[in-house]
């Protein structure tokens, strides 16, 4: 199974990621001069957005020399492709978009190929998120910081850590994520639902246990 | 009887209500039913209405991680970008460093 490849420039209105992409001052030229060649113009466009890409790779992928070497892949891509930039859509949803892709064909190459990706991204049971039909816990509002939500995050399985990020945190739309991952839309909102609900397993863990639990499960 | 008692069908078990929170939550209503029987079963069971507000709150969270995080690639990554970029594009003079550190 090969990925399925998705539009750099997307071809319909995505508000979400236009909103969070305002222009960078600067940038625009550096794009052109880089278009043109320009090394101080490549090392600018890193500068800007070397964070941006190097936080996704590190969520998507949960390993820092993994995610290290796909930031690599990422940037080296964009400097070999920068001529096909129109500007259709905002750089920085461009350069996110790239990202996605490698980031997917690299996992695909580690071993998704083989068999269907409803599949390998579901987690085994244990770490299924437990139903909940009878307990009276506190609530989460209110009691959950960044860095938490980081750990948690970073704790989850993988397929459901991928749908999140994509979803929840970078506003992908299921019919953009099941296009990305090649599955049902059903399973984008399912693995989605799941995601949140293993989350809010580990948060609450979190907010009773002296050692919190996103720190065990994320040092496993 | 009410309008909308009329309208509620046979309640139904948190197993099932939970069945339906992913559609519920991906029809951008962000958990809150139209159905008149969901509606009523979150106004009547008090742990139904803890979970959907708890993935609420996780939805609306997860945007604080939006922004970067203080973490970025150490230098290497540049420093192989910029021998690789060097290489292939006959770029003779790519910076040592990166020209700014922010994003």
């Amino acid at each position: 199974m090969t990925l399925q490849a998705v539009p750099i420039a997307p071809s319909g209105p995505a508000p979400s990621l236009f909103k969070r992409n305002p222009p960078i001052a600067g940038e625009a030229e550096a794009i052109e001069s880089a278009k043109a060649g320009d090394a101080e113009a490549f090392s600018k466009l890193y500068a800007l957005h070397k964070r941006r890409v190097y936080t996704l790779c590190l969520r998507m992928l949960g390993n820092v020399s993994e995610a290290e070497d796909m930031t690599q892949e990422a940037f080296l891509h964009l400097f070999r492709k920068i001529g096909s930039f129109r500007g259709e859509s905002a750089f920085s949803t461009w350069l996110h978009r790239l990202t996605v892709n490698l980031v997917l064909m690299q996992l695909r190459k580690k071993g998704l190929q083989l068999v269907s990706l409803e599949e390998t991204i579901s987690p085994t049971d244990e770490d299924s998120p437990k139903r909940d039909f009878g307990s009276r816990d506190p609530q989460l509002t209110g009691s959950v910081d960044r860095v938490t939500l980081e750990r948690a995050v970073a704790a989850l399985p993988p397929g459901y850590r991928m749908v999140f990020v994509l979803h929840d945190v970078e506003g992908y739309e299921h019919n953009e994520i099941a296009t990305m991952l090649e599955c049902s839309t059903g399973n984008s909102k399912s693995q989605l639902h799941k995601a949140r609900l293993k989350l809010r397993e580990l948060l609450r863990q979190n907010g009773q246990s002296s050692q919190p639990a996103v720190l065990k499960e994320a040092a496993q | 009887m009410t309008q909308n008692d009329q309208n509620l069908s046979a309640p139904i078990s948190c197993a099932d209500f939970q069945e339906r929170l992913p559609d519920l939550f991906a029809s951008g209503s962000n958990g809150v039913p139209d159905d008149l029987t969901l509606q009523h079963h979150l106004d009547t069971c008090e742990n139904c209405a803890n979970l959907v507000r708890d993935l609420q709150y996780i939805a609306d969270q997860a945007r604080m991680l939006l922004e970067p995080a203080e973490e970025e690639p150490s230098p290497g990554v540049w420093a192989n970008i910029q021998s690789k970029l060097s290489a292939e594009l006959a770029i003779p003079e790519l910076p040592l460093t990166p020209k700014l550190q922010t994003d």
